[in-house]
């Protein structure tokens, strides 16, 4: 570690010389992580830290770029990171702060910490400020919050108190929707914030534990909700919901099954893919009827997934107590594209 | 099976009083299955109560120093677990005068909930031992031994500890006994704010504190030449926050409360005798994630009720039958646990002859049948073959067992009821030199273990136990001990190194927080009432991802300690620094273990 840094400090003068030597109108490159995309590292359960994997669009595979770049670990639990223009925020959850860095170098700019961030889960940006979803403890039903953070300062200027176990969150042109999937029990919520505001402006009830939601291009939001697992007091099937947003109103299509309990909505190309038992299901947003089949060539239980460009990334978490490795398939013909190792328990893969 | 119990019963009717084989038998009334003498093939290595006596610390400490053995600690005094021959903590017996203490629900025993020296002696076995013991004994076994002497003069002790981070430990000890009647107690506590300094960082062993206490009561009672009846119990309480780790800081808390009763009637005769024990354990966690809101907190508990009858009978001088029976009936509860209840039914019969003088050999087996799962049929083949006075060959070949756990069985959500007993064979040969002080022993030993119990994420992420790893593991075990005297000055060492390797069979790979090199040194230097000990323990890099991909670094420690007794050796007064090199190291990845520390301790006897 030390001779890197060495290494690059006696490298950076050098640079710094060429450049200026340098005549030639080439675009200047702003970091070596600009082209490319993120994979974010969960780590260890109990004891260590996550990490992130950069990906390179020249194929180059760089594992723990933040320790790389910054020199130390980012924390225990990287759950996600959230990229809006030149920065990344990365969440990380079980040391209960927020990694700011420049999104090109990877360099540390600042850390968002304190009491008003408490097991955080994810982060988005609405209206120019910061939206973290906080479990608080996960053991209280009643103390999670959505924690409003000034961009400029990387401080946290307000709290708003939601219902128990706030996860993905989605900012809307009628404000920010913040699925309540439930933490470590269920629930059955999407609430929207006002991010003028700070305020909850409306609570719609969807089906038992939203996990995932998606904006269509039809002005829809759509909430897959898993339903509540075999150890629940009743078990139930999951549900795909579709909120207009001019009106709020909603529709709703049920799985068959008590048993089937979908997951990992996501949004490319005009449609629908999900995760369930194994399979991906393909849905256009017009579609009556769930689909029956899945996508041949994609089976698999994935621990994430994100579906861009025609491409679908799945992360295998193998036995989670060593690196993983993401799938990349050709979503339509369901080939293989490559396979890409990552880091310890792989979580998920951020585009910029 | 029923020819079987049949026979054992048999045996015992025809126990009759011929004169004989005493010395032995007396030794087996004793130790039990840890007995050196129905061991033959394998190494029994006795700590005995002067070294136990001699500072109040946990076991897994006692068997670091002492027996080169490797623990990982969550953190110093955090939850500490064994590692013997590469295998895991659950797959190394934990035993309290022959009765298995392991935890019903995750099958290991935290060795930071053992007060080690409340006890007489730890007998430890290395080597496949289901056979003799039962459940568990995969890689080796550790028995904490009471022992009841009749007719000896009364004995008290007090010990007083201090030390560094806030540490203060005290333990009362007392021995009363008429020719016929003894009654033993311990009674010891100890509390730390153990807030270490992380080496190398500007954080501290933040919300590591912990206190605990101990009551141990034994009562012994002899009717006659032939009987006695014996009462052992212990209470253990331990009251932990957990420790920070390098990355996350954290609030939460461990209660355990651990009670174990025990009656036993032993009878000795000539050439036969016999032990009957009924015993009740209870277990019992709470554990606080956010220990300022204690209503949110998860608990466990089991209660096992245990019987247990033992005989031995010497059919001639040179034959020599064992048999056992053991009935446990074991329930489990708690916030992720329902309907957890099983009754496991084992016997054995051991067969040793001694067809010349200078060989012994055993063949043993055990059998039995249980509510939750099948027990397979298990044997075991070793042997002591006498090279010279003081060169002996051992060797020994045994399948063994490790049952199911309730969280394994039962555990909301998960629990796979339809688990079967992880299995595993092995062999070992050893080469033994005694003369005077010296000691010097040498062994390898193969284990190969099928069906080894993994939780996996299944389907909707729920995580559940398969029988579906293999592993290999192989190494060698050395140990010098000696000794010198002249005129006032004595010299003694302990020396030990282990090799072992634990290679899981799919992957190629180590097995994770298994060292394959650990060693350690005890010099030991006496001159008339002073005694400077040095101990060095060296553990080798351990892997902490299944890929091998990352590791913790090997590390020296070094302790040093001073010791010098008054009046007589009734006052002892001992200044101990650990870690004495400041060295920072981890035991477990991200959890840094204490810097230099000093220890003020004082014993007094009367």
């Amino acid at each position: 570690m030390k001779s890197i840094k060495l290494v690059l400090f006696l490298l950076t003068p050098l640079f710094l010389l060429s450049c200026s030597d340098d005549n030639d109108p080439v675009q200047e490159s702003k970091g070596d992580y600009e082209f490319g995309y993120f994979i974010t590292n969960e780590g260890p359960f109990q004891n260590g830290s996550g990490t992130l994997t950069f990906v390179g669009d020249d194929g180059n595979l760089q594992q723990e770029v933040y320790k790389t770049v910054n020199g130390e670990n980012l924390g225990n639990i990287v759950n996600s990171m959230f990229i809006e223009g030149d920065r990344a925020y990365i969440v990380v959850n079980n040391s209960s702060l927020i990694v700011v860095v420049d999104r090109y170098t990877m360099e540390k700019l600042a850390v968002i910490q304190g009491d008003e961030i408490k097991n955080p889960r994810h982060f988005v940006v609405a209206e120019g400020r910061g939206f973290v979803s906080n479990w608080g403890d996960p053991f209280d039903p009643s103390d999670d919050f959505i924690a409003v953070v000034d961009l400029d300062a990387n401080e946290v200027r307000a709290t708003i108190p939601v219902g128990e176990g706030p996860e993905r969150m989605l900012a809307t042109s009628e404000g920010l929707m913040v699925a309540l999937q439930g933490g470590f029990n269920f629930n059955n919520q999407v609430v929207l914030i006002d991010p003028a505001t700070n305020q909850v402006i409306r609570t719609i009830e969807v089906g038992d534990v939203p996990n995932s939601l998606q904006a269509d291009v039809a002005g829809n939001v759509w909430v897959l909700c898993a339903g509540k697992p075999s150890y629940a007091d009743v078990e139930t099937s999951g549900a795909l919901y579709k909120i207009q947003l001019s009106d709020f109103s909603s529709t709703s299509k049920d799985f068959e099954l008590v048993t089937d309990h979908p997951g990992l909505l996501n949004f490319d190309a005009g449609q629908l893919f999900y995760h369930m038992n194994g399979q991906i299901y393909r849905m256009s947003p017009g579609a009556s009827e769930l689909p029956e089949e899945g996508i041949t060539g994609l089976e698999g239980f994935y621990y994430s997934m994100t579906v861009a460009n025609g491409e679908l990334y799945g992360t295998d978490a193998g036995d989670f107590a060593s690196e993983g490795i993401i799938k990349v398939f050709n979503v339509n013909s369901g080939a293989l594209l490559n396979t890409i190792e990552a880091g310890i328990v792989p979580g998920q893969v951020v585009f910029p | 099976m029923r020819l079987f119990i049949l026979f054992i019963f048999f045996s015992f009717g025809a126990a009759s009083a011929q004169s004989g084989k005493s010395e032995q038998l007396e030794e087996i009334l004793l130790k039990g299955n840890f007995a050196g003498s129905v061991n033959p093939g394998y190494s029994i290595q006795t700590i005995s109560d002067s070294l136990l006596n001699s500072d109040y610390q946990s076991l897994g400490e006692l068997l670091e120093k002492q027996s080169n053995l490797y623990f990982k600690q969550n953190g110093y005094g955090m939850v500490s677990s064994i590692s013997l021959r590469g295998t895991t903590a659950s797959q190394t017996g934990v035993f309290w005068n022959g009765i298995a203490i392991n935890s019903a629900l995750n099958g290991q025993t935290d060795f930071n909930t053992i007060q080690g020296n409340s006890f007489n002696a730890i007998e430890i076995r290395r080597g496949g031992g289901s056979v003799l013991l039962g459940n568990g004994a995969v890689g080796g076994a550790v028995n904490l031994s009471d022992r009841i002497p009749y007719g000896e003069d009364d004995a008290f002790r007090f010990f007083l500890g201090a030390g560094s981070y806030e540490t203060y430990k005290g333990q009362f000890s007392g021995l009363v006994s008429s020719d016929n009647f003894t009654v033993k107690l311990g009674l010891g506590g100890m509390r730390s704010e153990n807030d270490y300094p992380y080496l190398g960082t500007e954080l501290k062993n933040e919300n590591g504190q912990f206190e605990n206490y101990n009551a141990n009561v034994s009562l012994g009672y002899q009717l006659d030449d032939h009987n006695q009846i014996l009462f052992h119990s212990i209470l253990f309480q331990n009251d932990r926050n957990l420790s920070r780790t390098l990355t996350a800081r954290g609030n939460e808390r461990l209660e355990n409360l651990d009670t174990r009763l025990m009656a036993e009637w032993k009878y000795l005769a000539d050439r036969f005798t016999s032990s009957l024990k009924f015993a009740f354990l209870h277990e019992d966690f709470t554990y606080f994630f956010n220990q300022d809101q204690p209503e949110n907190r998860s608990e466990g508990s089991s209660d096992r009720f245990i019987g247990k009858y033992d005989i031995t009978y010497f059919i001639r001088d040179e034959i020599l039958i064992k048999g056992g029976l053991e009935l446990e009936n074991a329930n489990g509860a708690g916030s992720s646990l329902e309907d957890a209840e099983r009754t496991d039914f084992t016997a054995y019969g051991l067969f040793q002859h001694r067809p010349v003088e200078r060989f012994t050999y055993n063949l043993s087996l055990r059998a039995g049948t249980s509510t939750a799962y099948s027990i397979p049929v298990i044997f075991s083949v070793d042997g002591r073959f006498d090279l010279s006075s003081s060169f002996a060959l051992k060797a020994a070949y045994s399948s063994n067992y490790r049952l199911p756990t309730f969280n394994d069985l039962f555990w909301e959500p998960g629990g796979n009821p339809d688990l079967e007993p992880e299995t595993s064979r092995s062999g070992e040969l050893g080469l033994q030199f005694q003369k005077e002080m010296h000691t010097i022993s040498l062994t390898g030993f193969l284990i190969n273990s099928q069906d080894l119990i993994q939780w996996q994420p299944g389907a909707g992420g729920i995580w559940s136990p398969v029988n579906i790893n293999e592993a290999n593991n192989y190494g060698i075990e050395l140990s010098v001990q000696g000794g010198k005297r002249f005129n006032e000055h004595l010299l003694r060492w302990n020396l030990a190194y282990d090799f072992t390797r634990a290679v899981d069979e799919e992957l190629d790979t180590q097995l994770i927080y298994v060292p394959e090199h650990r060693a350690n040194g005890i010099f030991q230097y006496g001159w008339r009432t002073w005694t400077l000990q040095y101990q060095v323990q060296y553990t080798g890099e351990v892997f902490t991802t299944t890929s091998n991909s990352q590791s913790l670094d090997d590390y020296a420690l070094s302790n040093l300690e001073l010791v010098k007794s008054f009046f007589d050796r009734r006052m002892i007064l001992s200044v101990k620094v650990n870690n004495l090199f400041d060295q920072a190291y981890q035991s477990v990845a991200f959890r840094p273990m204490p810097n230099r520390n000093g220890h003020l301790n004082l014993t007094y006897k009367f």
